[in-house]
């Protein structure tokens, strides 16, 4: 028991710098994921087929390949190539687009939920597409799937530590904590320090996700 | 784009035994796939049982250790076990291991990574299942209760049937995604399709022939290889519920998803 709190008071800096990462890794990779997958749920349902099938290969090709596969693509298969992309750029940008094809599948959901009839009334009152789905479709369509996007969240907060793992540039959590088990051998108490940190993450997302459904989501 | 297509690129594919190489890999994922499929579901669908214990100290102990295994990321949970699980345990393993499993599972350092993908999954789909479950109307329970069913027999003859059924599709996307996190058990040095792609770019060629590949190449095959397994097993579940829905005549349940209720609205209409 003592050296529990032993590890963490003395490798306190280690670890918290690496909480601090993986707090910025999953900030950003959260705007990439919710930007672009905006866009792509936007293209999946554009009245033009050709971006249809666009938005649609988008989706199928990043949900369906591992986010390891993802890192060693953006990484270091770009890297060998002569391309030399940052760490925190492939990191983010993997993560980011990985979430980002799951976002976009559920905002389309959403845009299914709100319905055609709202879609052709705004397209009959005037507003062009675009404006259509700028000011009438996609606020809802948000606000339906707020559980949905939450889940997504913490999805992408444990899949961060998939991105520390793996790009050595990338000193997250778990990073940390296997460099700082690496020199003490206290494995249980640093892994167990390690868990609290994920386990804050996931349940102060939780708790956001539930007030926001409670203040904005629509129940269909 | 030009190195990407570049057809010099892609010659590694057709070299020596490369390409065979990869594949062999490539099932090692799918065989820790299918166990830990097996275990995952079996031990959710029982957590989901102990949560819906009408015994509160079960049921609240149930939701503990549920909702730390899922809320932890599953590379953590196989790192920790990799680090930690006790050398008999691995032992055990190895002396109790089904002799009809493949080769690439007979050895103790794969029971890390499939133990803990079956303690990651099987709290994932017990909630998914207890969430099934729980969107049955109770009447349904009740209904069977006052014809003289126990308990146990409601949830094998009434319960489980109807509320197991509607949360298939979102099953089958977890276990997609259970597909996809083998991939993760490369970090424990497992021989799989990843390690078999570093080898193959990394110049040690001495058993697989020819040159280092290139590896952007290599891993976007790679991936390939995951999009066309992952992309025909969604269509698949997909084809299959629609088809047991007509069958049945039932309507979309809300575990669905909404993107599945559409689709099914769409195909049914």
């Amino acid at each position: 028991m003592t050296e529990l709190w032993e590890v963490l008071s003395e490798h306190f800096p280690e670890l918290s710098s690496g909480f601090w990462v993986t707090v910025r890794l999953v900030a950003i990779s959260f705007v990439i994921a919710m930007v672009v997958g905006t866009a792509v749920a936007a293209l999946r349902i554009a009245p033009l087929k050709p971006l249809n099938w666009v938005g649609a290969v988008f989706v199928e090709i990043f949900r369906n390949t591992p986010l390891l596969v993802l890192l060693f693509i953006s990484f270091a298969g770009l890297r060998r190539a002569g391309v030399p992309i940052d760490a925190w750029v492939a990191g983010t940008a993997s993560l980011g687009l990985y979430t980002a094809a799951y976002v976009a599948e559920a905002l389309r959901s959403g845009v299914f939920a709100v319905g055609k009839g709202q879609i052709e009334a705004s397209l009959s009152l005037g507003l062009d597409y675009p404006r259509t789905m700028r000011y009438i479709i996609l606020p809802q369509a948000f606000r339906t799937v707020i559980p949905h996007l939450g889940s997504l969240t913490i999805a992408m907060i444990k899949n961060s530590a998939i991105v520390g793992v793996s790009l050595l540039a990338l000193p997250d959590l778990l990073h940390q904590a296997r460099l700082v088990n690496s020199r003490t051998f206290a494995t249980n108490e640093t892994f167990f320090w390690a868990a609290v940190g994920y386990l804050i993450l996931t349940l102060i997302a939780t708790v956001v996700v539930r007030r926001l459904e409670v203040r904005y989501a629509i129940h269909r | 784009m030009g190195y990407l297509f570049n057809p010099d690129n892609w010659e590694w594919l057709t070299e020596g035994n490369n390409l065979r190489f990869l594949l062999e890999g490539f099932l090692v994922n799918l065989e820790i796939a299918a166990v830990a499929i097996v275990f995952s579901l079996y031990f959710g669908l029982l957590l989901a049982m102990l949560r819906l214990s009408r015994f509160r100290p079960v049921a609240v102990a149930a939701g503990v250790w549920v909702d730390v295994w899922r809320n932890l990321p599953l590379i953590f949970i196989i790192l920790y076990l990799a680090l930690a699980l006790p050398a008999p345990w691995k032992d055990f393993y190895e002396n109790n291991v089904p002799g009809f499993f493949p080769e690439a599972l007979q050895s103790g350092r794969v029971f890390a990574g499939i133990l803990g993908l079956v303690l990651y999954n099987s709290a994932v789909l017990a909630e998914i299942m207890r969430a099934g479950i729980l969107s049955l109307d109770r009447g349904q329970g009740e209904a069977a209760a006052s014809l003289g069913l126990t308990y146990p027999q409601q949830l094998r003859y009434v319960i489980l049937p109807q509320g197991l059924r509607r949360m298939v599709p979102a099953t089958v996307s977890q276990l997609i995604t259970l597909n996809k996190d083998t991939t993760l058990v490369s970090i424990i040095a497992i021989q799989e399709v990843m390690r078999h792609g570093r080898i193959l770019s990394s110049g040690f060629t001495a058993f697989t022939g020819g040159a280092a590949a290139p590896l952007l190449q290599v891993f976007i095959f790679i991936g390939a290889l995951f999009v066309v397994t992952n992309f025909a097993l969604s269509r698949l579940s997909r084809r299959l519920e629609i088809r047991e829905r007509k069958r049945t005549g039932g309507t979309a349940g809300p575990v669905m998803g909404l993107e599945d209720q559409t689709a099914l609205a769409a195909e049914t209409s």
